[in-house]
C-alpha cells in the first residue's frame, strides 16, 4: 500500500517482461507466413502483440543469425523489401516452444485454480 | 522523404559497419510503408510535421542503434551513464590510456627493484590505484557528458534545423552512403582519439607539477632529465595534431587520404621523437644530488628505460609500416572503385 505511486511503473515493467518471453514465439508463428517487416509488425499488433520497430528488426537478425528464419531482398510494389520466413530448422524449434508453451499455460491454469 | 534521409543519416554513424547498409535499407523501408499507409488513411501527402511525428516515435537514434550492437555492455549506476553504442569506445580508449600508464609505471617500479632498491607492495599499489582512480574518472566524466548530450538531444534532426540546412547535400550524402558503400573514418574512432588525447594531454601537463604520477614514490629519489623538457613541445604538438586530424575527420569522415597520409606524417614524428630519446642517455636524475639512493636509484632506471624506448619504437614502426599498407590499399580501392 505504501508504494502506491509505484504500481503503475512496477506493473508495466512486470507486464513488459511477461511479454517479452512471448514475443519470440508471436514472432515465429507469424513467419510461417512469408512476411516483410513492416506487415509482420502490423499483423501482430492487429492481434493484439504490438511491438516496437526497435525491438523487432534486431530480434529478426537475431533469429536468422541463430538459423530460425530465412530472408531475402525482392522486389513488390516497386520497392525492395526483406521478406522472412521461418526455416526448416525454425519449423522445429517453433514447434517445441508452443509444447513448452501449452505446458506452462496447463501449469498456470492449475496453479492459479489454486 | 528528406526528413527521412535527414533521420537515416543521423543514425548511419551509430550502426555497426558491417550491417550498416542492410539495415538503413530496412529501415528506410519500414518508415517508407508506414508513411505511405498513414497518407492511404488521409488520403492526403503528409505534411512536414506529421512525418516527423511519425520519426519522433521511433526513438533516439543512439537507443535504435543500440539495439543492433552485438555488445550489450553498458556503464550504470542507478541510472545508465554509458549505453551500449558508446560503450565499446569507451572501453577501447580506457584500455589505451590505462595500458600506457600502467606500463610506465610498471617499468619504473621494475627498474627500481631490479637495481636493489627497496620496492613496498604499499607503494605499487598506491600508485597504482591512483593511476586507476584519474584516468577512469577523467575518461568515465568524459563518456557520460557526452552519453548525457546524446540522449537529451536525440533530435538534431528537426524540421526547423533541417529547413536551414542543405538539402541537396544531404541527399547526396546519404545516397552515397547507402547505394555506394563510401568507405569512411568511423566518427567514434575519431571521437576515441579526441578523449584519449585529450587526457594525455592532462596526463603530461600534469606530470611537470606532481612527478608521482609517474615515478610513484620514487618521485623523492628521481626527477625528468632535461632530455624531456627538449621533446616535451615536439610530443604536445604531435598529439594537437592528431586531435587536429581526428576533429576534421570528425566532420568530413569521408576524407580517407587525409586520415592516411596524416596518420603516416604523426608517425614518422613520433618516430623522430623516439629516436631523439633512444639517443638521449639520460632520462631521469638524481632529485637530490647528495644522496646515494638517489643516485642509485636514476642510474637503476637509466639502464633499463632504452629497453622501453626501443618496444616504442618497434611498436611505432610497425604502426607506421600499418598505416602505410592501408594508404596503399586505400589508393588500390579508390581506383578500383573509379574505374
Amino acid at each position: 500500500m505504501t508504494h502506491s505511486s509505484d504500481s503503475p511503473s512496477l506493473f508495466e515493467n512486470l507486464r513488459l517482461e511477461l511479454r517479452r518471453g512471448s514475443l519470440v514465439l508471436a514472432v515465429l508463428a507469424a513467419l510461417r507466413k512469408e512476411q516483410y517487416g513492416y506487415t509482420l509488425r502490423k499483423a501482430l499488433a492487429d492481434l493484439g502483440m504490438a511491438i516496437d520497430e526497435g525491438t523487432l528488426y534486431p530480434l529478426l537478425r537475431r533469429l536468422e543469425s541463430q538459423g530460425l528464419l530465412l530472408s531475402e531482398w525482392r522486389e513488390e510494389e516497386k520497392r525492395n523489401k526483406r521478406f522472412y520466413k521461418l526455416s526448416p530448422a525454425g519449423e522445429q524449434v517453433l514447434g517445441q516452444l508452443l509444447a513448452e508453451w501449452k505446458s506452462i499455460d496447463s501449469s498456470l491454469k492449475e496453479i492459479v485454480k489454486g | 522523404m528528406q526528413l527521412l534521409e535527414r533521420y537515416l543519416k543521423s543514425l548511419s554513424p551509430l550502426l555497426p559497419a558491417e550491417l550498416r547498409e542492410d539495415i538503413l535499407r530496412e529501415l528506410s523501408e519500414d518508415i517508407q510503408s508506414e508513411m505511405d499507409d498513414k497518407q492511404s488513411e488521409l488520403g492526403r501527402p503528409l505534411t512536414e510535421d506529421e512525418q516527423y511525428e511519425i520519426l519522433k516515435r521511433r526513438g533516439n537514434p543512439l537507443e535504435v542503434a543500440a539495439g543492433y550492437t552485438s555488445n550489450r555492455g553498458t556503464l550504470a549506476f542507478g541510472r545508465q551513464w554509458i549505453g551500449p553504442v558508446l560503450f565499446p569506445f569507451y572501453v577501447r580508449v580506457l584500455t589505451f590510456n590505462l595500458g600506457l600508464t600502467f606500463l610506465i609505471v610498471g617499468a619504473v617500479f621494475a627498474a627500481l627493484s631490479l637495481s636493489g632498491q627497496q620496492v613496498h607492495f604499499a607503494d605499487i599499489f598506491s600508485s597504482v590505484i591512483l593511476q586507476l582512480f584519474i584516468q577512469l574518472s577523467a575518461v568515465t566524466l568524459i563518456f557520460a557528458l557526452v552519453e548525457r548530450h546524446l540522449s537529451r538531444h536525440p533530435h538534431h534532426w528537426n524540421p526547423e534545423k533541417f529547413k536551414v540546412e542543405l538539402q541537396v547535400r544531404i541527399k547526396k550524402d546519404i545516397h552515397q552512403k547507402i547505394h555506394k558503400k563510401i568507405r569512411e573514418v568511423p566518427r567514434f574512432e575519431s571521437f576515441s582519439i579526441l578523449v584519449a588525447s585529450t587526457v594525455a594531454l592532462l596526463w603530461m601537463q600534469s606530470l611537470w607539477s606532481h612527478p608521482f604520477l609517474i615515478f610513484g614514490p620514487a618521485a623523492s629519489l628521481i626527477q625528468l632529465a632535461p632530455i624531456w623538457h627538449r621533446v616535451y613541445m615536439p610530443t604536445v604538438a604531435v598529439i594537437l595534431a592528431a586531435m587536429l586530424r581526428a576533429a576534421i575527420n570528425l566532420v568530413r569522415p569521408d576524407w580517407i587520404r587525409f586520415r592516411d597520409v596524416a596518420a603516416l606524417v604523426l608517425d614518422a614524428a613520433s618516430l623522430a621523437i623516439i629516436y631523439a630519446l633512444i639517443f638521449g642517455c639520460t632520462w631521469v636524475v638524481p632529485a637530490t644530488a647528495d644522496s646515494t639512493v638517489a643516485l642509485h636509484a636514476a642510474q637503476a632506471v637509466n639502464q633499463w628505460i632504452p629497453y622501453g624506448l626501443w618496444i616504442a619504437a618497434v611498436i611505432s614502426l610497425a604502426q607506421a609500416i600499418k598505416n602505410l599498407l592501408r594508404l596503399y590499399y586505400n589508393l588500390r580501392w579508390r581506383d578500383t572503385a573509379g574505374a
